[in-house]
């Protein structure tokens, strides 16, 4: 007896085998003693008689075994057998599970990536983002004052550390020629609340994070390979910023490869040195906050501790604190963000290809059981249980199903390739990848898979009386009519209309967006970024003359017809809604004055070509009170209507240092500044260069912009040679890219759902030639009785029509219950939209009528003389 | 000459014991002497296959067992038909008499 052979209840039964045996030979041994022999002798020939005794227990031992492997195995030879037999069926079927499988493998990969794995941070789960909010007037204040950062630091319960950043663009220039990099300026405790620990060298020292203390910075591992060639005696050597004014700091450390945060730019980490001048104000807005939980901590502890530290800030700091309010989220959150529902809807609508997929191998499964009718019964007849046949069954479809599936690894492989492709923007797109959860997930897709096609067919076609179909004859048959399966295909088709139905609506909200005037001329726009840094906001005078220089030398060059910058571009500026007051007189009582707010300098107008429709454009300068603001034609017809609105003043409700006061100078067209699938909404444009040393340049040219790349890069050199020129996109280029997220749901979307209606009527073929061919006989009598081929054609057509009438009647119902859940994802179009709708019938019908005429055709074709003659 | 069971048609010893089971319960002993005697020392069954076929067909529930006095007093186990036992012995014997007619009518024909 082979040792690997699976054995239950190996020896248990053995006392009872050995009394059952022994009652054998005394019974023998007494017939002996009967006849004439002595005791011993005819105890001995008995048990010479009976045989091999343990023989015998061991073959009776076998009869108890279940022999699970052995059998699995024969079942599996069977299966290969059976897979072998029928290649083109089994082609078919491990295809369409491989497209199956392998696009859900693909879409939870993604989702898994994004959405289910915690940030690739020791004890992810544990990352908080923490903002300050104004409670009484709409605000962003999310940036929080190194003093009160500290605060909330040390007078937390909930939190093992709280420490901040911000980042700015810089030129490195301790090389040949200066080199952009991206510096996160850090407040005390950064790695501590990261939980990761240098590659190379060591965390700050506590001096180095004091004011006045020795330089320290922390490079990544990609700048130390790049800049430095990966050199490990790179400790000590120097880094200079030369952005502001010349500051050189020390490497104390590389950071591991897989560090990326704030983003993927991230090169130098440095200490922002506390206890200096700025320090103390409470006022000032720098920080974006991060904090590691406390293991055991929930969410709404950790939001009731920091509303009792604020509170008590409040008092003891009531000018600066008393109406600050604290959120709380999980950084994932914050990350992930908005892709939550898009991945999401991909997943529900892959599963629905895959049911789709599933539901016709069940109808192939079906048709094929009923010609394997003959050799079930056989098996039946001689002796095997009904759930040997049936788990036979079962593995010739997991066999197909595990062939599919390994095919659709293949298909998910790629998956982040393509999602990367379609979507560059997607949060965590480079921590998709194929790996043992991927794998184990496609395994339990295929045994899904195994289950969903398979045991259906197999409970069915063993079902059935036995006696009656080992005497039917496959000839004597009279033609059924498969309700079962054209249920089936019934339901592929409705399942298919709901997919199409959110293709089609995604894809005409896509075109609507396309069709949709922004407002502004995004075409041959060059837009790019010259490194700076906060510390120039210090004087912010200067600031604005440096911007103002590069802006003149940059118009200066031929070709080039206007220039201009702005802290945000046009359909991509994030909305700054701040609540503002006039100055000079009040506008409606109780009206509360909302306002999204952009900070442009002058030749905004030209760049972008948002009309001005009266007064002046900016004027240059550093601040509003010199250059004035720009209204909207929103904003003039909500709060000054009917009174005049240029010469007016405002400023922020709340004291703002960059908001105002200023006066209205000019009142422009709308545009989609926020995004261009946004209504317009009241916005003030803040003139001047004095507020952000980072802007956007915006060059408007007569030629293709790209050309002139290089002749602005070397422009912006000549005049700043410190600076670095970083981000070079055209304006138009930089919007499309902003749709990332949609374009990669619509056309994912319009591929599965593409796919299912090729699938659906591959079933509707399949299903209604299996009829025709069922039916030959019928037909080549009715066709020698004077039936006329266009009757039969029209029959045949009309059997599947019927069941795609139906389908599509179930899919518009599943459809509209389907498609109110898109109206968030929706632009232009209503979710309930009957132009698609019946669009995506139309579109059904035609194609499963395409799909039908060649059956039915053929159904036609069948010669009446050759029909008769096979009686 | 007497006829073993290795030319005895598969699946016949288990119609045979199904047949001799409907006569009330019966150890294997029993079995084995009342195929001797019936078959007219015909059909020599061994131990060796008899124990097995009988525990199979205990296990696939045509047979019942259960343990009892035998007639000299000593422990045995005794063998009687299930209902679905009786069902299966008259497909076999139907099956049977079906083949043994069909093989018979071929033997008279090419005489």
């Amino acid at each position: 007896m082979p040792s690997w052979r699976f054995s239950f209840r190996k020896r248990t039964l053995d006392p009872q085998y050995d009394s059952e045996l022994r009652f054998h030979i005394e019974k023998l041994t007494d017939e002996n003693i009967a006849a004439g022999m002595t005791r011993e002798e005819a105890r001995r020939r008995a048990v010479l008689e009976f045989g091999g005794a343990e023989q015998i227990k061991e073959e009776l031992r076998d009869v108890q075994r279940i022999p699970v492997l052995e059998t699995a195995l024969k079942n599996f030879r069977w299966a290969w057998r059976f897979v072998r037999k029928s290649p083109s069926f089994s082609l078919v079927v491990i295809l369409t599970l491989a497209l199956g499988i392998g696009a859900n493998s693909a879409v939870f990969s993604a989702i898994d990536a994004v959405l289910l794995r915690p940030l690739p941070y020791p004890e992810g789960d544990q990352l908080m983002r923490l903002e300050q909010f104004h409670r009484k007037v709409q605000a962003p204040l999310g940036r929080l004052a190194p003093a009160r950062l500290q605060d909330w630091n040390r007078m937390n319960s909930t939190f093992q550390a709280i420490t901040g950043y911000y980042t700015e663009d810089e030129s490195e220039t301790s090389g040949i020629l200066p080199e952009k990099v991206t510096a996160a300026f850090v407040a005390p405790r950064f790695l501590q609340v990261w939980g990761v620990a240098p590659e190379l060298g060591r965390d700050f020292t506590p001096e180095e994070q004091r004011w006045g203390g020795p330089s320290a910075v922390l490079i990544s591992d990609r700048f130390w390979r790049n800049r430095f060639g990966a050199d490990p005696s790179v400790l000590g050597r120097k880094v200079t910023l030369d952005t502001s004014n010349k500051f050189s700091c020390a490497i104390v450390g590389v950071m591991p490869p897989s560090f990326l945060f704030p983003d993927r730019d991230a090169d130098l980490w440095i200490p922002t040195p506390l206890g200096g001048p700025y320090t103390e104000n409470r006022d000032v807005t720098w920080y974006l906050t991060i904090g590691r939980l406390k293991r055991g901590v929930s969410l709404q502890q950790a939001r009731a501790d920091l509303a009792t530290v604020q509170a008590q800030l409040a008092n003891a700091y009531p000018k600066t604190d008393a109406d600050l309010g604290v959120s709380i989220e999980p950084l994932k959150e914050t990350t992930v963000g908005g892709v939550r529902s898009s991945l999401w809807l991909l997943f529900g609508s892959v599963s629905v290809l895959l049911l789709i997929a599933c539901t016709n191998i069940v109808t192939l499964l079906l048709a094929r059981a009923q010609q394997r009718e003959h050799e079930i019964s056989v098996r039946f007849s001689l002796g095997a249980p009904r759930a040997a046949v049936v788990l036979q069954l079962l593995t010739e479809a997991f066999v197909l199903a595990l062939a599919g599936a390994v095919l659709g690894l293949i298909v998910a492989g790629a998956a982040s390739k393509v999602f990367e492709f379609l979507a560059g923007n997607l949060p965590r797109v480079d921590e998709i990848r194929l790996d043992a959860r991927i794998v184990l997930y496609t395994l339990i897709c295929s045994v899904v898979a195994t289950l969903l096609c398979g045991l259906f067919p197999a409970i069915r076609s063993t079902r059935g009386n036995l006696s009656n179909s080992l005497a039917k004859t496959g000839r004597g048959q009279v033609a059924g009519r498969y309700p079962l399966q054209w249920l089936l295909v019934g339901v592929q088709v409705m399942l298919a209309v709901t997919l199409l139905a959110g293709a089609g609506l995604f894809l005409k909200s896509f075109q609507a967006l396309e069709r949709v005037s922004p407002g502004f001329d995004s075409s041959q726009v060059l837009t790019f970024h010259v490194t700076g840094s906060y510390a120039e906001t210090a004087n912010p005078r200067t600031l604005a003359q440096r911007i103002d220089g590069t802006i003149d030398a940059l118009r200066s060059e031929p070709g080039v017809e206007a220039v201009a910058t702005s802290s945000g571009l046009p359909g991509l500026a994030r909305n700054y809604e701040v609540e503002l007051r006039f100055t000079d007189g009040e506008s409606t009582p109780g009206h509360k004055i909302l306002a999204n707010n952009r900070f442009i300098s002058d030749g905004y107008l030209a760049a972008t070509k948002i009309p001005l429709l009266e007064g002046e454009d900016c004027r240059k300068g550093f601040g509003s009170q010199e250059t004035g603001a720009l209204v909207n034609r929103s904003f003039a017809n909500a709060y000054l209507a009917g009174s005049a609105v240029l010469g007016r003043h405002l400023q922020a409700a709340m004291s703002n240092a960059f908001l105002g006061p200023g006066e209205i100078r000019g009142i422009v067209g709308d545009a989609r500044e926020e995004a261009v699938n946004r209504e317009p909404t009241p916005t003030v444009y803040w003139c001047g260069n004095g507020f952000d040393p980072d802007p956007y340049y915006m060059v408007r040219t007569r030629t293709d912009p790209m050309t002139m790349t290089e002749t602005l890069r070397r422009k912006v050199h000549d005049i700043e040679p410190g600076r670095s020129v970083f981000d070079v996109k055209l304006l138009a280029a930089r919007l499309d890219e902003a749709f990332g997220e949609e374009r990669l749901r619509t056309l994912l979307l319009s591929f599965f759902a593409a796919t299912a209606l090729s699938l659906a009527c591959v079933g509707l073929y399949g299903t209604l030639s299996y009829t025709v061919s069922v039916r030959r006989r019928e037909v080549g009598l009715r066709l020698a009785l004077g039936a006329l081929r266009e009757q039969i054609i029209k029959q045949f057509l009309f059997q599947g029509l019927r069941v795609t009438v139906l389908g599509c009647l179930a899919g518009w119902g599943l459809a509209v219950a389907f498609t109110r859940g898109l109206s968030g994802m929706l632009y232009g179009v209503s979710p309930t939209d009957v132009a698609t709708l019946s669009a995506v019938i139309l579109l059904v019908l035609v194609v499963a009528g395409i799909a039908c005429l060649a059956p039915a055709v053929r159904a036609a074709r069948v010669d009446p003389m050759q029909v008769l003659r096979e009686e | 000459m007497p006829i073993e069971k290795s030319d005895l048609l598969q699946g016949t010893l288990d119609m045979l014991i199904l047949k001799i089971v409907t006569l009330g319960p019966i150890h294997g002993y029993g079995i084995s002497q009342r195929l001797r005697q019936i078959s007219k020392e015909v059909l020599l069954v061994q131990q060796g296959s008899l124990y097995p076929a009988l525990h199979r067909l205990e296990k696939r529930g045509w047979l019942a067992a259960e343990w009892g006095e035998s007639e000299n007093g000593r422990q045995a186990k005794f063998y009687k038909l299930s209902a679905k036992g009786k069902q299966q012995l008259k497909k076999e014997e139907w099956n049977w008499n079906r083949l043994a007619g069909a093989v018979a009518s071929i033997l008279q024909t090419a005489q």
